[in-house]
This record gives structure tokens, C-alpha cells and sequence, in this order.
């Protein structure tokens, strides 16, 4: 064995990134962020003011058209079977569906990230327990627990408890959603905690004397920060469809129909016999379009929040 | 040395073979990276031959273009490198113009690589008596119960027992994994034997018995080899000739034992000086100041120039020219301008000699 | 003396299968691997940037070639010693075992060593893979529990301090500068980051700004000007030689009083300097013999040879440390019949589950005698400070 035979005067490479305003930068650089973020501005436009844009959420009293109709000048999506309008309730239907999404998310990621780090990093018996814990919530079916857990939430919290924006029965849906969802997201992130802990710069970090604590906040989260984000999203997509089917066995909020619902009424209407297209696509469109922008915007933090920025495409 | 490849051949010599030509000649080899920043010239302009039977180190840190000159030879390259210019002639037969197709006949049967880190280059879940099996089978186009035959005498050959041909390489040991690679590569019986960093990654009595074993190899079967490495002691031990590359191009080349006792070239002397000896009797270290250039944009001139303490004004603007020296070694350094300058490496190294500027330019 | 040459970018490290970390050639190999090929001839564009400013004159730490390092005062007094040290894993069966509660076998990585190091002296341990030299220096660290033996530091007993509150402190004065530069720094942290972290976990009530300086003179005193810059880097900006310098920016920075070294490809001359007591781990025989004032060989995991590097090396007592002095690489090319000088050993290193009989070395010794096979040789003292494990040294 030979050493190299170059000394280190070292010149330092390039010159320093400056962090924070370099990240923005570089996000704004790149189109999918942009897109995927200009997506989700659009519709949190049209979740936070949609009285402001199409009016207040018609119902069966307040709907104006005749019943199924296609789009027209008066009305750009067309009608439901109660001659809503249907622009109106996709516009609507963003606030609930949003918040739904993101608060099942948010739920999902924060229990399934904690658990999930917490377990890797710890082994041993607690990990074995923990594990035990998610599994048992693995194989919980959704809609049984939902069933099972409906009128107990409900009892609990009562028939009219509004927690931003959305009424009980929708909490319920957020509850379950997070319940069933956090195993998942738990068990990716703790195989991603079981390779990062064994590596050096986490030896280093003990050595130096950092406890468990911050090695966990500060080595080991940093390093799955990508693998939460692209949860996250995952996450999101599958809370929306997840919603849609408890809404189909009654757990939804008539009076504030998210996208889920409003294709399931299309469905009760028998749209897609009828043919009325205009029912079905807008919704589901919005859906689409929401999980995509997730989507890229995902794929840009992930690029941008690597430090290893720079590398081939 | 010993009668050489061609005497020994089990398998006839290519077609357009030249039966009088050297094994290999190289001539002027250059070769492109194209990177995101710009294009890399990390062979520029390298010659050497090597004959049957022989023993040809290349030496040099680490980027300085080695490894890249002996992949180039069978075109083992990464899609975004490209031989720019010269030829490398196997038995009179230019490989450079030849197809990927053409090339399958050279490959293997001609010239092998042993790689370094057998574990990355065996496969983990294919028995290595089938691993070293396969090219028998499948560039050779031999039965199978012929090649499984084959690969047990390969494997008596390198010192595995022959019973260890259904082990999985995880099973084996670091020496003996090498020693299944280097079983790999002679499968087809090829002419030359290329070892990238054979030894570098075992320990240090394994790295003996594996030098031994290519020694004793080259012996028998009357191989000529090629040894890439950063470890002078590696070329010292086992090559009859060594070249020493520094950027992308040849700093010195000749017999071993002219080159490592009698050093010419700057960066040949401070690459020896800086080898920790354990026969030696000082207990320090020598070092070369500063870092590779930039082969993007190489410095005019000698490219060793910014961190050569002997460099003069002529260094930094025009390339070395190449002289041959009667004792059978090359040197590109403008301290040799011709074939019977004799100076002073080490006052020069110290920049003593008056016409010498002994600065080190930044 | 000269700083040490310096790796760049290829450590060359050899691998060991328990527990030693492989070798991370930073010049691929891989003909496919383009990241690899990139990263060669990235290798390339090291800074030769002429905007910016020169470094600072060479620093002059120059020794005279021939002159040897000084020894350590005889006097100095102790600051390490290991008794009877012992680290054995269980090698766990698989359901079968468990089922007859039986478990397979031990791996004595450590099978009782005892080491003593002065203040101020350089030990190297060198030995092969298996050797149980890193698994030693881990112990030394606090990674590593030993399961038998005292490790006593600076005369108090250390042995035990998890759980009592003094393990903080002892991080404080014994640190490990680890082997591969590439995987100790955190991609998602700066250099900054990594080099303050010891400070900030230990958490002695230093200011922002003084922790600032700290950091900024442990980079300079590594050799990385200017410090600010680096401070700001992320790991992949930098090379394999300037991520090594960082390493030891990160473990000096704390005025540790003991620095264990684990294969390092570098080593900068600070220790004279700053009254530093290194153990230094190795496979390479020529470093220690260039940088260490003593020597301890190692063997599945006992000690078969210590003593002053100029003992060890010129006149080893050991046939173990007779073959690996025999055939450490040498750039000088041997000449007529030197091949018989050197003693190649038959075979690998057993692994330490299967630890043989008496010496353990006998299967492979090349002197190896009757008693060899039953009976373990302690350390003999053959004189000047130097002992060898060998009935052939017994008698001095």
C-alpha cells in the first residue's frame, strides 16, 4: 500500500453556496416546481375563497338550472341531477377536499415519521413492540374501522364540531384515514432509519458524545426528509380516494361535498349511463391535477433540499 | 523471460494477426471524457509496447489517466468517453477502428481485466466454478461439460481447491475471491492480462501470495501482464518495465529497475520519495505540494510544472518533448533534452541549479 | 517533519469482513459506472482556479531526512492502559439454535490484550483483517462495549461509565478520527456543521461566536484556508483528501488529550505540537514504521508482538511479525534471489470464531514447534522494551 503522494494545500473548489437563497433559486429553476406550485397555488385560491369566486355552495333550494345539463355559457360545467351548478360545487368541493387531504397527510406523515424513526433508531424491544403496534393498524381495514370508530368519534367530539372548516362526520374521515395510513408510511421510513444508522457519520456523532436524541433529529431525520416528502404525496392521493369511498358508505357531509362526493352523487345519478360527462371529468380532473402538482412539487424539494444539487440529470 | 504467449497458445491467433508484430503496441493514445463542463482529455497522447511474456506497470495517483489507458485498449469505457486518436495494435491489428461487434473477438480471448474489488465485478448469486465457466462457454463456444472441466483446471491453476467451484462468492475469502477473478480472466487463455489495482483492497500477506501467484503465472502459462497501481511496491515486485503516467500523459517509462533506482523524471523521484519503506532507513515522508491541474483546461506546457520544484521558464509553456535514453527509458521533462544530458536531479529538485527559477508558480 | 503525503482521493484501505469498513477507492474501476467515470475525471478539475488566492507559503515543518522522530520522555507518565481486554461476540444460530438454546459460537474479535501508552506517544497497532486492532481502538472510543478487562484513562478506571454522567466527558479528551472520509461527514450537513458538533453536544456554555472561532481555527490548523469557505461547504464539494482534513478538523477541535486514528491516510504533525497521544490503527506496516514511536502487532486478536518501532521492525521477535516485515511492499525492485527473504504465509487468516489451539498463529507458523500447539506463549520480554508472544523468545 502506497499513500498518495499529493499533499492537500487545498484550494477550495467553487465558491460557497449561500444556503436558503441558493434553494429558492434553484426551485424557481426548475420548471416542474413551478408548475406543480403554481397548480397547487391555484387551487388553495379556490379552496380558501370560493364563496368569493362562484358564490355560496348552492343546494337543492338554492340551485338555479335545469337538471343535467351539459356546459353551457351560464353554467361552464353543467348541471347536477338537482340542477346545481356545477362549477360552483367543484369550486367547493376544493376547500373539502383539500383539507381533508391535508390533514389526513399531515397526521399520517407526523405519526408514521416519529414512529417510524423512533423504532429504527431504537431497536431492540422497543422497535419489536412498536412494529407489533403497526402492524395491528396495517391490517385494520379502513372501512370496518371507520364503521367501528364512527359513532364513538362522533359521540366524543359531537354532531357539530368544526375543526377548520370541516364538520364532524369529515373529522371522522381524517381520524380513520390517519389511523389506517401511518403503518404504511412508518414502516418505509424506519428501513430508510435502519441503513442510515449504521452509518459512519452517525458512529462519529456518538463519539463526539451527541445523544440519541439529537442524533435522531439532526443525522437521521435530515437524511429521510426526501423519503417524508415523497410519502407525503403518496399519502395525499390515497386520502382523497380513501375519502371518496368512506363517502360512499355515508361518512360524508352532504352539505359540503368534496370531489370524492360529488363523483359519487354522479355515480347515484347514474351519469355515465346518461352520459353526462360533465359530472364525472371536472372533479376527477381536479383530483388529477392536485396529486400531480404534488407530485412535482415533490420531485423539485427533493432535487433542491439534496445537497448534492448539481449532479447529472 | 520465458518464450512468450504465442509458443503456448491453446487457441489460434485472430485472423489479420501479424505473426511478427509485438504483442501490443500503443500509439498515441488519446482520450475524451465529455463532461457537463467541457471535454477531458484523460489520455493524451500515450504510447508504450509491450511484448510477449512481459511484465508493464503503470503507475501514477489516482485521475491520472491509467486505468483509463488500459480500458481504452478493449474500449471499456463509459458512454461518455471516446478514443479521440491513436491506435493500439494487437499483433499488428488495430483495435481502434474495429465495431463493438469486432471488438467481442478481443475481448476476453486477447485481453482480460482482473478488477479490483472482486466482490463488485463476481456475480453474488452464480457459483464461481460457473462464473469462471461462462466465458468458455459463451466466447468460446465450447460444451459445457467441457468448460465446467476447464474451470476446474483454472482453478487448480490459481490455487482454489477444486472442490470450492460450487461455493457462492460470499463464501470465499478476500484472497480468494482475487484468486476466482484472476481464474475469470484466464478462462480464454488471452494473451495479456490487464490487472486494475489487483492487491489494493487485501491484506498485505494476501497481496504477496497474490503477486506470487501472478508471478508464478506468467511463468508457466507465459502471460504478459499489465498492472494498473498507485503502489509502486506492487510494480517493483512483479513488472519488468513500468510507465509513469502524471495528467493524462507519460512523465517516465523504461525498466523497472533503471526507473525505480535511477530515477530521471521529477515527478517519478517525489513519487518514490513519498512511498513509506519499511527497508529504508529515514522515518519520513516526502510529499509532492499542490493537486492534479485541471484537464479541462491543462496548464501550457510540462503539466507537472506548477508543483515540480525543478521547473523552469521553458516547462510552463512548452510541452516536453519525448527522448529516448540508451538504458531503454523514456522521459518527457525538459531537464532531458536530449539523450545524454546527465543533470542533477536532486540539486534541480532543489532549485539549485543556476538556470533553474526553482519557483513554484500559482 | 514534512506534513504528511496525502491522500487525495484514493484510500487505500483493506477491507476486513468483522467489522473494518471497506475500502471506498474514490478512482472507479467500474467501466459502466458513469458517476464513477465523472467523478475520475471530476478528479481533474481540482481547483486550479487563478482567481483564487494563493495559498499560504508551504508550511515548514521540515526534518532533516534521516533524522528520526524524538521518543517520548521515559518518564512521561500513562495516560492509556488496557487489561485483559476482551471483546467476544455471540454468533447468534439460527432457529434451530435458538430453539436448543445454544448459540453458535463466539467471535473473540479481542481475546485479551494488554496496552499501555505514555502521554505524548504515538502507538500504532497494526494487523491484518480479523486482527482485532479496530474492534480495540472502538473500545478505546466508547463504541464498542468491552465484555471483559479495565480500561483505564489518565489513571481513573473507565470501564464502565455508561449511565453515570462521566461518559460525556471522556468523549471530551478521547477521540477517533475515522477511516473513511467519504461516509464520516453527513451529506446533509457543512463542514461547519460537522465541525462544531462536538462543541455544541458538549455543551460547556461556549457563545455562538466563540464555538465560530473554535470551528474556524480547527480547520485552519487542518490546513484548510481559507476556513470561512469550508465552513460554508457541503462534503460533495470537497475531495477525498480535503474531507480526510476535515475529519481531523472534527476530532481535534475539542483538545482531545488521546486520538485514536483508524486507518487514516493522512496524518498531520500536530501531535508534537499540541502534546497529543495518538493509537493509531493500521494494516500498514511501513506507516507505522514512518510515524510511530512503538509498535504493537496483532493476531486474532492478541498481541503478538510490542515494542520501540526500531525493535519491532529491524528485529522481530515473532515469526508472525517476522513474515509481515518480510513482505511489506517496497518500492525498491528485488534484486537476484531476494525472493527467499521473504517469508509468504500459507493460507488466510483464520476467522475468530475459529480461533486455533495453543498459539494461535502455530497452523501457520514456519517455526511453529510441539508446545506451539497446546499452549498459548505470553509476552516475553526480549529486552529494550520489546516483547514477543513466542516460546521462541522465551528465553530472552
Amino acid at each position: 500500500m502506497s499513500l498518495q503522494a499529493t499533499e492537500l494545500t487545498v484550494e477550495p473548489p467553487a465558491a460557497p453556496t449561500r444556503r436558503t437563497r441558493d434553494a429558492l433559486g434553484r426551485y424557481l429553476s426548475r420548471t416542474d416546481g413551478v408548475i406543480g406550485l403554481a397548480v397547487l397555488v391555484l387551487f388553495g385560491i379556490l379552496a380558501l375563497i370560493p364563496t368569493l369566486l362562484v358564490g355560496p355552495l348552492q343546494n337543492v333550494t338554492t340551485a338555479t338550472g335545469t337538471p343535467l345539463q351539459p356546459p353551457s355559457l351560464a353554467f361552464p360545467f353543467g348541471t347536477d341531477e338537482l340542477g346545481r351548478d356545477l362549477l360552483n360545487l367543484t369550486v367547493h368541493g376544493a376547500r373539502i377536499s383539500m383539507t381533508i387531504g391535508l390533514m389526513a397527510t399531515l397526521i399520517t406523515v407526523f405519526l408514521g415519521a416519529v414512529m417510524g424513526i423512533v423504532s429504527g433508531f431504537a431497536g431492540g424491544v422497543l422497535d419489536a413492540f412498536l412494529m407489533r403496534v403497526s402492524d395491528f393498524f396495517l391490517v385494520l381495514p379502513t372501512v370496518v374501522l371507520a364503521l367501528i370508530l364512527a359513532p364513538v368519534l362522533l359521540d366524543l367530539i359531537g354532531p357539530d364540531a368544526e375543526l377548520f372548516g370541516i364538520r364532524s362526520t369529515l373529522i371522522v374521515v381524517v381520524v380513520v384515514i390517519g389511523l389506517t395510513s401511518w403503518a404504511t408510511t412508518a414502516r418505509i421510513i424506519r428501513s430508510q432509519v435502519l441503513s442510515i444508522k449504521e452509518r459512519m457519520f452517525v458512529d462519529r456523532a456518538r463519539v463526539v458524545g451527541s445523544g440519541s436524541g439529537w442524533i435522531m433529529r439532526r443525522h437521521i431525520l435530515p437524511n429521510v426528509v426526501n423519503l417524508i416528502v415523497a410519502q407525503a404525496v403518496l399519502t395525499f392521493a390515497a386520502a382523497v380516494f380513501t375519502e371518496t369511498t368512506l363517502a360512499f358508505i355515508g361518512l360524508g357531509d352532504p352539505s359540503a361535498p368534496s370531489w370524492g362526493q360529488i363523483l359519487n352523487a354522479a355515480q347515484s345519478a347514474g351519469a355515465p349511463g346518461l352520459g353526462a360527462w360533465w359530472y364525472i371529468v371536472p372533479p376527477a380532473a381536479c383530483v388529477v391535477l392536485v396529486v400531480l402538482a404534488f407530485t412535482l412539487v415533490g420531485n423539485a424539494l427533493d432535487e433542491v433540499l439534496n445537497p448534492k444539487a448539481g449532479g447529472r440529470r | 523471460m520465458s518464450a512468450g504467449v504465442r509458443g503456448r497458445r491453446q487457441w489460434p491467433l485472430p485472423r489479420l494477426a501479424d505473426p511478427t508484430a509485438p504483442l501490443l503496441e500503443v500509439e498515441d493514445l488519446s482520450v475524451r471524457f465529455r463532461m457537463r463542463e467541457g471535454s477531458v482529455k484523460a489520455v493524451d497522447g500515450v504510447s508504450f509496447r509491450l511484448d510477449d511474456g512481459e511484465a508493464l506497470g503503470i503507475a501514477g495517483e489516482s485521475g491520472c489517466g491509467k486505468t483509463t489507458t488500459a480500458l481504452s485498449l478493449v474500449r471499456l469505457l463509459p458512454p461518455n468517453g471516446r478514443i479521440r486518436s491513436g491506435s493500439v495494435k494487437l499483433f499488428g491489428i488495430d483495435l481502434v477502428p474495429k465495431t463493438e461487434k469486432q471488438l467481442g473477438r478481443y475481448r476476453w480471448r486477447e485481453i482480460a481485466i482482473v478488477f479490483q474489488g472482486a466482490m463488485n465485478a463476481l456475480n453474488p448469486v452464480q457459483r464461481i466454478g460457473d462464473q469462471i465457466g461462462e466465458p468458455i462457454e459463451v466466447r468460446l463456444g465450447q460444451p459445457r461439460e467441457a468448460a465446467r472441466k476447464r474451470a476446474g483446471e483454472l482453478l487448480d491453476l490459481v490455487g482454489i481447491p477444486k472442490q470450492r467451484a460450487s461455493a457462492y462468492p460470499h463464501e470465499l475469502s478476500g484472497g480468494m475471491r482475487q484468486r476466482a477473478m484472476i481464474a475469470m480472466a484466464l478462462a480464454c487463455d488471452p494473451a495479456i492480462v490487464i490487472g486494475d489495482e489487483p492487491t489494493t483492497a487485501l491484506d498485505v500477506m494476501v497481496q504477496a501470495q497474490i503477486l506470487q501467484l501472478l508471478e508464478r503465472l506468467r511463468r508457466e502459462l507465459g502471460l504478459s501482464l499489465m498492472l494498473i497501481t498507485h503502489d509502486l511496491s506492487v510494480i517493483a515486485e512483479t513488472c519488468d518495465k513500468v510507465m509513469v503516467m502524471y495528467a493524462g500523459k507519460v512523465a517516465e517509462e523504461g525498466p523497472v529497475n533503471r526507473v525505480f533506482t535511477a530515477p530521471r523524471h521529477p515527478y517519478t523521484k517525489k513519487l518514490l520519495s513519498a512511498f513509506p519503506n519499511i527497508h529504508a532507513d529515514r522515518r519520513t515522508l516526502d510529499v509532492i505540494p499542490g493537486s492534479l491541474p485541471d484537464l479541462r483546461n491543462p496548464p501550457p506546457g510540462c503539466r507537472f510544472a506548477p508543483r515540480c520544484p525543478a521547473a523552469m521558464a521553458v516547462c510552463r509553456e512548452v510541452v516536453p518533448p519525448e527522448v529516448r535514453f540508451a538504458d531503454g527509458v523514456r522521459v518527457a521533462c525538459h531537464l532531458y533534452p536530449t539523450p545524454d544530458a546527465t543533470p542533477n536531479l536532486d540539486l534541480a529538485l532543489a532549485g539549485q541549479v543556476p538556470a533553474l527559477d526553482g519557483e513554484v508558480a500559482r | 517533519m514534512t506534513e504528511r503525503p496525502h491522500d487525495e482521493t484514493a484510500p487505500d484501505t483493506r477491507h476486513a469482513p468483522n467489522g473494518e469498513h471497506a475500502d471506498h477507492g474514490a478512482v472507479p474501476h467500474d467501466p459502466d459506472d458513469h458517476e464513477a467515470a465523472a467523478r475520475a475525471a471530476a478528479l481533474h478539475a481540482a481547483a486550479h482556479d487563478p482567481a483564487l488566492p494563493s495559498p499560504p507559503p508551504h508550511p515548514a515543518h521540515e526534518h532533516a531526512p534521516g533524522t528520526t522522530v524524538s521518543a517520548v520522555a521515559a518518564d512521561a507518565p500513562e495516560i492509556l492502559r488496557l487489561t485483559a481486554l476482551e471483546v467476544h461476540f455471540p454468533v447468534r444460530g439460527g432457529i434451530t439454535d435458538s430453539l436448543r438454546r445454544r448459540p453458535k459460537g463466539v467471535v473473540r474479535a479481542v481475546d485479551g490484550i494488554d496496552l499501555s501508552i505514555r502521554k505524548g506517544e504515538i502507538l500504532a497497532l497494526v494487523g491484518e483483517s480479523g486482527s482485532g486492532k479496530t474492534t480495540t481502538g472502538r473500545v478505546v472510543v466508547k463504541l464498542t462495549k468491552q465484555t471483559g478487562g479495565t480500561v483505564i484513562f489518565d489513571g481513573e478506571d473507565v470501564s464502565t461509565l455508561w449511565g453515570t454522567g462521566r461518559l460525556r466527558p471522556y468523549r471530551r479528551r478521547v477521540q477517533l478520527i475515522f477511516q473513511d472520509p467519504y461516509e464520516t461527514l453527513n451529506p446533509k450537513h457543512t463542514i461547519g456543521d460537522f465541525v462544531e458538533e462536538p462543541l455544541l453536544v458538549a455543551g460547556r456554555g461556549l457563545s455562538k461566536a466563540e464555538r465560530r472561532k473554535r470551528v474556524i481555527d480547527a480547520l485552519e490548523a487542518a490546513g484548510l484556508r481559507p476556513a470561512a469557505d469550508y465552513a460554508a461547504r457541503y462534503p460533495h464539494e470537497l475531495s477525498g483528501g480535503q474531507r480526510q482534513r476535515v475529519v481531523i478538523a472534527g476530532a481535534l477541535v475539542m483538545d482531545p488529550e488521546l486520538v485514536v486514528a483508524d486507518e487514516p491516510v493522512s496524518m498531520l504533525d500536530l501531535r508534537r505540537e499540541r502534546g497529543l497521544t495518538y493509537l493509531f490503527i493500521t494494516h500498514d506496516l511501513a506507516i507505522a514504521w514512518v510515524l510511530a514511536d512503538r509498535i504493537a502487532v496483532m493476531y486474532l486478536g492478541k498481541i503478538m508482538e510490542i515494542g520501540p518501532a526500531e525493535r519491532v521492525i529491524r528485529a522481530p521477535r515473532n515469526p508472525y511479525t517476522q513474515a509481515l516485515v518480510s513482505v511489506s511492499p517496497s518500492p525498491d525492485p528485488p534484486s537476484e534471489g531476494e525472493d527467499a527473504q521473504r517469508t509468504i504465509l500459507v493460507g488466510e487468516t483464520p476467522d475468530a470464531a475459529h480461533i486455533p489451539t495453543g498459539c494461535r498463529f502455530h497452523p501457520r507458523c514456519p517455526l511453529a514447534f510441539d508446545r506451539c500447539k497446546v499452549e498459548e506463549p505470553p509476552l516475553f520480554d526480549v529486552g529494550e522494551g520489546q516483547q514477543a508472544a513466542c516460546w521462541l523468545a522465551k528465553e530472552g
